[in-house]
């Protein structure tokens, strides 16, 4: 490898790395800010990933839609475009994903923001039928002050939004200074010649590690607990020299409700198991990628259409699709037991604020290691609100945040805890839960023992799984999030 | 207060940074049942905002508090026996405190090391007329670079250790995992790679002829013609051992991988926070930074790199020469218009009310307009219509350290390509670049010809 073009990649990935802090940095609301729910990434002037910070998991494999969305467009050298249209590059509505010309490629920063308008604070409605109940559609679009005051002006505190969006602007115009001091420095040929190099380098090291696997077919099936009734999830896994093919044929079809995923979720979802279980440290390029291909049904839960409602599906089904994964693989090689499998996404506001958390729970044990307690599992990779910044800001007051001790499966190593959280509403306000593994808990491996199931509770009633309802002032909502399965049988 | 059994306890309750009452009842109540106990609270070591932080603070500082306190009291005490008076504690903020004051709260003296190298380099700096420069401590297994403007270290409020955030002021030290011992390896994409495994000192690097003989970055310099043949201490180093090591990579290519990794970091402290490198000269040390400055310096265009005689052991001279300093900090998370006077010198952290990351703006003159100035550079953007939040006003109280005059060395005048040997240290002067000592002090001057 030429160790100009591996100077200039190390310098691409610096470039992802800084617009990925400089957004956090600057940003407004909590789930930014806060808990970095967010990622930036850098792609060649043909629409190839080339470096992504890698902050949030499912965003790996679905911003190359983004580019391919946009570059439909044509857009111009200082053209920004906005999109969150999960059917047209996006992933769910909150997840606005600016996508800009830089002197060579392009830059893209996703965020998920707090609200983006529609029929509940939050935009996370727990039963949504229809996209349009979720949110303010944009497809790709050019963002100028005029636009951004009109999508600002369709969701709740668009001073927040906006200020999120200055924050998202800020990152793209630092890459496009990067990337210009780059090209002044190297030479334009040189640094294209670079983004070709860490693309191939991320495939040859993933192709290697595939290689290592033994080949062969594996298949899988898990449950997601939909309001009607459960959904099957079925994949399977063909192992075949240095490619992967993961086909989710025997998947139910697209649902009523909001557990629906686009093709680009389901692919992150696929790219996350892998990445996990070949070569993590690999550099996060499409290349990373190219050896495995992910198909799904047409009209299925995991290749949905429109006009499907979405908002879980990139939250609640992506972790579902890498349990379903990490199970198929498990029969070909050591792989963790199932760890909380679900976000417990809580959403609290009214038209005065909105408040977006999702909450850690029980990592499943590994062949060698206990599992974390109280961390975020597979495709979420957010921090807590710390107590005190979320109380000064919101109007909601943390009356526990404890380990659920006991809550992780037995085993010869255990599983990690789950996490009890209670808040308190001050003010009149809306609620929304999106959760999962309310009734079936997550699995232990080789002989390990299951965690607890998670649980849901208003004032000490047991709530649905997906729930959407009214806080008065004095209202405790709990949320007891699940363990993670034990590994192996106890000593 | 639940019966405990441990040799320390550290105490952290919700928004004691505003009011510590609660806390130090607790804390107290400990200490009363529990007189043998190390009780830490964290209004004690780490007053601010964010429980996180401020308790992981407060556990690194009581987990350590036991063994720092055991180390420094045996030190002291065999320091009174040879008739020495008792040592003063470097911290990491780079001033020293009394050993007491350092026992108490060992948080606080985590990167004290690191942290002089960067102060001595500092007063190098200085003495050579440079207000503004660039650390580079580059050593067996990794390196330290920090920036220091009008003759001051930067500093931080945070820093991570072991994983761990710790809450206290800090020289900003920015590290990378490249020293003159890492390894040289190819991964499975067939890319050269630098460390972050590192030969030690045991077995060294394969030219050290103690039974290394995988390559490390001290090898390519020597196969490169940047080393003496025989070290500073006394080391003979083995040409043939390194050749047989760096059999399957480029010297060169070695040189240029670490070099990048290194300017990665100074690009970090620098670029990246709004300072232009060219307005910044290099101090080189470290038994390995003088070899490499130059052609760090290029890359950056930086047009001076001061190498000291005493490259080998900067960090010493940086703690004789030391201020005394002990930090204060003050919590506030309120809007900067409702707050009344504040001291006239120290840093604010402000931040628009609502975000939560802060800057730190020097205090006096008209805070909220600098503090947008600061957030436009920085982010390239400024809101004036937003209000201004105050999140703490961190102040320093320090006692200058003593006159450090340091003996004039022989001049020198020489022309890359050179290898100039230091007291535990090799400067390499490429071609292109001059080096002179003119007699007047011990700094070697290298600026391109």
């Amino acid at each position: 490898v030429n160790i100009e073009l591996q100077v200039i990649g190390s310098a691409l990935r610096a470039v992802a790395e800084e617009m990925g802090a400089a957004l956090v940095r600057s940003a407004f609301s909590a789930n930014i800010k806060e808990r970095r729910d967010c990622s930036s990434a850098l792609f060649a002037p043909d629409g190839r990933m080339i470096a992504q910070a890698e902050h949030i998991p499912v965003h790996l494999g679905a911003m190359p839609d983004a580019v391919a969305a946009v570059m439909a467009h044509d857009p111009g050298p200082n053209d920004v475009f906005i999109l969150n249209d999960p059917f047209t590059g996006g992933t769910h509505l909150p997840d606005i994903t600016l996508v800009s010309r830089t002197p060579l490629g392009f830059a893209v920063t996703r965020a998920h923001h707090a609200d983006v308008g529609g029929r509940e604070p939050g935009s996370l409605p727990a039963d949504s039928t229809t996209l349009e109940e979720e949110g303010v559609v944009i497809p790709p679009t050019r963002l100028d002050e005029n636009a951004l005051e009109r999508l600002v002006g369709q969701m709740r505190n668009p001073e927040e939004r906006r200020g999120d969006l200055r924050a998202q602007l800020a990152a793209h115009s630092l890459a496009e200074r990067r990337i210009a001091e780059l090209c002044a420095r190297r030479g334009s040929e040189l640094v294209l010649a670079a983004m070709d190099e860490l693309y191939a380098y991320s495939e040859r090291r993933v192709r290697a590690a595939i290689a290592a696997l033994p080949d062969g077919r594996y298949e899988a099936g898990d449950f997601l607990e939909a309001v009607e009734g459960e959904l099957e999830l079925r994949a399977r896994v063909t192992i075949a020299g240095e490619e992967i093919s993961v086909d989710f044929a025997g998947t139910a079809p697209q649902h009523a409700g909001n557990l629906n995923c686009p093709l680009a979720v389901t692919r992150s979802a696929a790219y996350f198991v892998v990445r996990c279980l070949t070569d993590p440290d690999a550099p996060a390029s499409g290349g990373a990628f190219a050896p495995v291909t992910v198909s799904a049904p047409e009209g299925s839960l995991v290749n949905a259409r429109p006009p499907a409602a979405v908002a879980a599906g990139n939250v609640e089904t992506s972790c579902r699709i890498a349990d379903v994964l990490f199970a198929a693989f498990g029969q070909a090689i050591a792989v963790p037991a199932q760890g909380q499998g679900t976000m417990n996404n809580l959403t609290v506001g009214n038209e005065r604020f909105t408040y977006y958390e999702t909450i850690g729970g029980g990592q499943g044990a590994c062949p060698d290691a206990d599992g974390p307690s109280g961390v975020h599992v597979t495709m979420s990779n957010t921090l807590s609100t710390p107590v005190e910044a979320l109380e000064l800001a919101y109007p909601l007051r943390v009356r526990r945040h404890a380990l659920r001790l006991g809550s992780g499966g037995e085993g010869a190593h255990r599983g990690g805890d789950g996490v009890v959280r209670e808040l308190e509403a001050l003010e009149p306000c809306r609620f929304s839960v999106v959760s999962e593994r309310r009734a079936r808990a997550p699995q232990g491996a080789r002989g390990g023992g299951p965690a607890l199931p998670g649980r849901n509770l208003l004032n000490g009633e047991e709530l649905p799984a997906k729930v959407t309802g009214d806080l008065e002032p004095g209202d405790r909502l709990t949320i007891e999030t699940p363990g993670g399965g034990g590994y192996g049988e106890p000593g | 207060v639940p019966e405990v059994d441990a040799e320390a306890v550290a105490v952290c309750l919700l928004f004691s940074f505003r009011d510590a009452a609660h806390e130090a009842a607790v804390a107290d109540e400990l200490r009363r049942r529990h007189p043998g106990v190390h009780v830490v609270a964290s209004h004690e070591v780490a007053p601010e905002f964010r429980e996180y932080e401020r308790a992981s603070t407060t556990a690194v500082d009581a987990y350590l508090g036991p063994v720092l306190s055991r180390y420094l009291g045996a030190l002291a005490k065999r320091c009174a026996g040879a008739g020495l008076v008792e040592p003063l504690v470097m911290r990491s903020s780079g001033g020293v405190a009394s050993l007491a004051e350092a026992a108490a709260h060992p948080a606080w003296v985590l990167v004290s090391g690191p942290a002089a190298g960067a102060v001595g380099a500092a007063k190098v700096a200085r003495a050579a007329g440079h207000d503004n420069a660039i650390s580079l401590d580059m050593g067996g297994t990794s390196t330290d670079v920090c920036l220091i403007a009008g003759g001051e270290v930067a500093r931080t409020g945070e820093r991570s250790v072991g994983g761990l955030p710790v809450r206290l002021p800090t020289v900003d030290l920015h590290t990378v995992g490249a020293g003159g011992g890492s390894l040289v390896w190819r991964d499975s994409g067939g890319a050269l790679r630098v460390g972050p495994e590192s030969a030690g000192a045991e077995p060294g690097p394969a030219c050290y002829g103690k039974g290394g003989t995988r390559a490390t970055v001290t090898d390519a310099n020597l196969v490169l013609g940047r080393l003496p043949e025989r070290l500073a201490g006394g080391l003979v180093l083995d040409r043939a051992a390194a050749e047989r090591a760096l059999q399957s990579f480029d010297p060169a290519e070695v040189v240029e991988l670490v070099n990048a990794e290194m300017l990665a970091a100074l690009r970090v402290i620098s670029v990246e926070r709004g300072h232009d490198p060219r307005d910044f000269a290099l101090v080189a040390f470290g038994g390995a930074g003088p070899l490499h400055a130059c052609g760090l310096a290029e890359e950056l265009e930086i047009g001076t790199v001061l190498v000291p005689a005493a490259a080998g052991v900067l960090s010493a001279v940086g703690l004789v020469a030391s201020e005394e300093r002990r930090d204060r900090v003050e919590s506030y998370v309120r809007p900067l218009a409702e707050v009344g006077e504040l001291p006239a010198e120290g840093e604010a952290d402000l931040r628009y009310a609502g975000q939560s990351f802060e800057l730190a703006i020097p205090l006096g003159g008209n805070l909220e307009e600098r503090f947008h100035r600061a957030h436009e550079e920085r982010y390239g953007y400024a809101d004036r219509g937003r209000p201004v939040e105050l999140v703490a006003v961190r102040t320093a109280e320090t006692r200058p350290g003593p006159e450090l005059v340091l003996p004039p060395a022989n001049p020198l005048e020489v022309e890359g390509p050179e290898v100039v040997e230091l007291e535990g240290a090799t400067c390499w002067i490429p071609p292109g670049w001059v080096g002179v000592r003119d007699g007047t002090d011990s700094t070697l001057r290298l600026t391109k010809s």
